[in-house]
């Protein structure tokens, strides 16, 4: 069943990328696909933990505020790039992650990586290791507001 | 269409101003921490706006599925570049602004 889903997705993404129907390039992209099938086989089978694919409406939600957050702090850094540098104020801190589930810390790493005036230095024992243009952007992490939405829980009003 | 011309421009431009915000904010920023800061407005809010701005102009074909590629790629491989950054800067040694004035204050006294 995974493995069917990974073959639907790359068929998907092998047409999109190549647009010829002809026999033989056809052809050429069955065979690939299957190679990476194999591939992939033989990887779940060594490491456990296989790799599912979901479009999952929470998802695609988190990424649609996402991008929001993202436009919101490119704007905030950019400010801070064209006005005088005294108003850095360069912080280091550590955030504790151990809420998330073990398969969503990357994305919140990442997450935080993505929006400009935060970067995720280290991630290592339920703790992501944060460096933050000014000091308010960490304590905005610490309230939790991004852990919360990508745990899926979006009850909490700001 | 006029209409998706002038919103694409626009995207386009903004785009442009972002990268070069950026790019300002690379040779501005005071250490290699704040600089990654800077690029990363590159990384994030340019490449939305420019691709943006491509996507409308493409006649809505395999092109346009192409493009949609290129900035998935781009949002999961552009953090991680970051992220490998800061951490073999980080486990290399180099300090953060703050750790370094205090470095210097402690040397002094």
């Amino acid at each position: 069943m995974h493995i069917g889903k990974w073959a639907a997705l790359l068929s998907v993404f092998w047409i999109l990328l190549s647009g010829y129907i002809q026999p033989l390039l056809l052809t050429f992209g069955v065979i690939s696909i299957f190679i990476v099938l194999i591939v992939l086989k033989r990887m779940d089978d060594v490491d456990k933990e296989p790799k599912r694919i979901s479009f999952r409406k929470q998802n695609i939600r988190y990424l649609l505020w996402l991008m929001g957050q993202i436009v919101s702090s490119s704007v905030h850094v950019t400010k801070l790039i064209w006005s005088s540098p005294d108003k850095l104020s360069p912080a280091l801190a550590k955030v504790s992650v151990k809420n998330v589930p073990a398969k969503k810390q990357v994305m919140y790493a990442n997450s935080i990586t993505l929006t400009p005036g935060t970067l995720s230095v280290d991630l290592q024992d339920g703790e992501v290791t944060v460096h933050a243009l000014q000091k308010s952007s960490i304590e905005e992490l610490e309230q939790g507001d991004m852990e919360e939405k990508i745990n899926g829980n979006w009850s909490k009003k700001k | 269409m006029f209409i998706l011309d002038i919103v694409s421009s626009l995207l386009l431009i903004a785009g442009v101003f972002f990268g070069l915000s950026g790019a300002i904010g690379l040779f501005k920023f005071p250490d290699f921490f704040t600089r990654v800061h800077a690029a990363s407005v590159t990384d994030s809010i340019a490449a939305i706006l420019i691709i943006g701005g491509l996507l409308l102009q493409t006649s809505f074909d395999l092109n346009t599925a192409k493009l949609f590629f290129i900035l998935l790629f781009l949002m999961l491989t552009s953090p991680t570049a970051s992220h490998a950054l800061a951490k073999s800067a980080r486990h290399g040694g180099l300090l953060t602004l703050a750790e370094t004035n205090k470095d210097k204050q402690e040397q002094t006294h």
